[in-house]
């Protein structure tokens, strides 16, 4: 899948570059509004990651100009700093797909996405194996052969989230973020989530070892496969 | 009291004055007019006696006696014609009023006494004329007149009052529509109310371009927060996707990583910090629209789906008791961080195993929701200062303390009216007024 990153601000594009590229993505960048839409004229791609804040315009302003364009089914997500309360209305009503305030999690931007692919290409099946466990994402459920997995909410958000991030280490922090929301003032540090990692995984492990769940000693939790 | 009242009040009272003095003026004019008038008749009918007169009719008038009375039937007019002694000094006509006695009846007449000497006799003469009937035309004129005056004062009073109240109608749509119902200025109809009264004009003109100076700052500070954020915000997202693509290198050493997470959660601290202050001040700037219908047993039950780790994780009891309901117009984000502020300082200031209860009911002021706790409390400085921006309870717990500031602009911004009541080891309680 093709990535092109719109962010006039080179240091972040790069880092976002780094992370998708291990992911597979092929990227490409786009550090000015004149150069993004040259660049959707003449490609499809399969996201672009749109800054608002652009040196020579308003990021809108490219995402008129794709939504212009005939046939086209490039999946936008608006990433800004730019705190203006009805951008976020305004970016989807436009045709965005999803819009992530900065700054922003990695690991979220990446669940974002295949959320995204999910919805966009209806004909893939909405669900994950992983170590022969099933997660079905639309149902939210996880079963093992036959069996159902009886899972809570929090749990099946946690365990889909680490799915989407496998191989990579998933911080409490953006779990945290990611399950609760970002909620101001609450302390996104709190054990309570391990709480709920450790009731998923005597849950898993009930059924079959899973010494591909990790914990990455204080930092966060990693799924191997 | 009310311009149109204090005007309409002002005319009645001037109307009064001028009917009473023009009423008085008549009555005293007719009152000398009718005088004037009748003491002439006397006059012209005593010249037409005494121009009449003879000496047959003197005898025949007086050969019965000494005096001679005649009246018409209904006695309003008499005539006495009286011997008198001689040697009279001066022939004089005097009118007066004077009550009569005639056959029983009595009444008031208008006399003209007039002495005169004819063929060396004197004799007097008097001619009276009732005054009854002067009287009852008098009283009935008087009696209209005040019935006109008085209505023409009613007609002119209520045509004030209508009228002033019409001419103050533009007045008070300017108040209203361009002062009072005014929340968002960046809404503000800027079209003129309809008047041709120039005063009206220039206080409509006065109040837009207030407005648009008023306009021109908001916009200017919203620019600011929407620049300051930017600039912030932008740095804090590199360095912590640059560290987040550290902590997935593979073979760094256990001390950086952990140096790493560290400082990925300053910066989040950092993050949670920056938008903290950008949401007080985008509420307070009105970037927020309030324009979702809320119910708030709903929001409270998200919210304990959210902190109910919290809660079990310290033991607490929860308590939530919601008789009825209450729904309402406003911005959901907001009221959800606004509950879920409160709700969470009450874990988090709570002792382990101590109890939180929520309550919400009509009163007559409105809907109150109370939210206590069984927690540290607060002495009364601290209470003083709870919604100051980083004042912080106890230093020893984690947060930035800019969470009441967040409640009380979001409260604001919703007209919720807050008190607390706090007791130092008791806990506290936080009631929200809607």
């Amino acid at each position: 899948m093709n990535v092109l990153i719109v962010e006039d601000e080179k240091s972040l594009a790069l880092e976002m570059d780094e992370f998708l590229s291990k992911e597979g993505f092929i990227v490409e960048h786009a550090w000015k509004k004149t150069s993004a839409e040259e660049k959707i004229f003449v490609n499809n791609y399969d996201f672009i990651l749109l800054d608002l804040g652009l040196p020579d315009g308003d990021g809108f302003e490219v995402l008129k100009q794709l939504k212009a364009l005939k046939d086209r089914d490039d999946a936008v997500i608006i990433l800004t700093a730019r705190s203006a309360v009805d951008d976020r209305i305004k970016g989807l009503d436009e045709g965005a797909d999803d819009y992530l305030p900065k700054p922003f999690s990695l690991n979220e931007l990446l669940a974002r996405m295949h959320a995204i692919t999910r919805r966009k290409h209806k004909l893939e099946k909405n669900e994950v194996n992983v170590h022969d466990f099933l997660l079905n994402i639309q149902n939210r459920t996880v079963s093992f052969g036959e069996e159902r997995l009886n899972l809570t909410k929090k749990e099946f958000e946690i365990f889909n989230y680490l799915v989407l991030n496998k191989n990579r280490v998933v911080s409490r922090m953006s779990l945290t973020e990611h399950v609760w929301g970002d909620i101001l003032e609450v302390n996104s540090d709190s054990n309570f989530v391990d709480v709920h990692v450790k009731n998923l995984r005597k849950k898993l492990a009930a059924i079959t070892p899973i010494d591909w769940f990790e914990t990455v000693r204080s930092i966060g939790y990693r799924i191997n496969c | 009291m009310k311009l149109q009242v204090k005007f309409s009040l002002y005319n009645a009272i001037t109307k009064i004055a001028i009917v009473l003095l023009l009423g008085s003026i008549i009555l005293f004019s007719l009152d000398k007019l009718a005088y004037n008038q009748l003491d002439s008749r006397l006059i012209k009918k005593k010249n037409k006696i005494i121009e009449h007169l003879n000496d047959d009719e003197i005898d025949s008038l007086l050969n019965k006696g000494e005096s001679f009375t005649d009246y018409n039937i209904l006695k309003e007019e008499f005539i006495v014609l009286t011997d008198i002694p001689d040697r009279q000094t001066d022939s004089i006509a005097t009118v007066y009023t004077e009550k009569r006695e005639i056959e029983g009846d009595i009444e008031v007449y208008r006399i003209l006494n007039y002495k005169f000497s004819y063929h060396t006799n004197w004799y007097n003469l008097e001619i009276g004329e009732t005054m009854t009937t002067l009287q009852s035309i008098k009283n009935s004129i008087r009696f209209y007149m005040l019935i006109v005056l008085v209505s023409a004062l009613l007609i002119t009073l209520v045509t004030d009052y209508t009228f002033s109240n019409f001419l103050l109608k533009p007045f008070y749509l300017i108040i209203d529509k361009k002062i009072n119902r005014v929340n968002d200025p960046s809404h503000y109809n800027y079209e003129n109310i309809p008047t041709n009264t120039d005063d009206f004009k220039i206080l409509d003109n006065s109040v837009n371009s207030l407005m648009r100076k008023i306009n021109t700052l908001f916009a200017l500070e919203k620019q600011f927060i929407a620049n300051v954020s930017h600039e912030l915000l932008t740095p804090i997202s590199i360095l912590s996707t640059r560290f987040e693509n550290m902590l997935n290198t593979a073979g760094i050493p256990e001390e950086h990583e952990n140096k790493i997470y560290a400082s990925l959660k300053t910066l989040n601290r950092l993050k949670v910090i920056i938008n903290s202050l950008l949401l007080i001040s985008k509420v307070e700037n009105n970037q927020y629209l309030k324009t979702e219908e809320i119910s708030l047993k709903q929001e409270i039950s998200d919210i304990y789906e959210d902190l109910e780790d919290r809660i079990a994780d310290r033991s607490i009891i929860y308590n939530c008791m919601l008789d009825d309901d209450l729904l309402f117009t406003g911005n959901k984000a907001l009221i959800h961080t606004l509950l879920i502020n409160i709700i969470n300082n009450a874990i988090k200031y709570n002792v382990n195993g101590g109890s939180i209860s929520i309550t919400g009911n009509k009163t007559e002021a409105g809907y109150v929701l109370t939210i206590a706790d069984t927690g540290l409390g607060m002495n009364k400085e601290l209470v003083e200062n709870a919604f100051d921006r980083f004042e912080r309870g106890h230093t020893d717990e984690n947060g930035f303390g800019l969470g009441l500031a967040i409640v009380q602009s979001i409260a604001n911004f919703h007209k919720i009216k807050i008190d607390i009541q706090s007791e130092v080891t008791r806990g506290t309680s936080i009631s929200l007024l809607f």
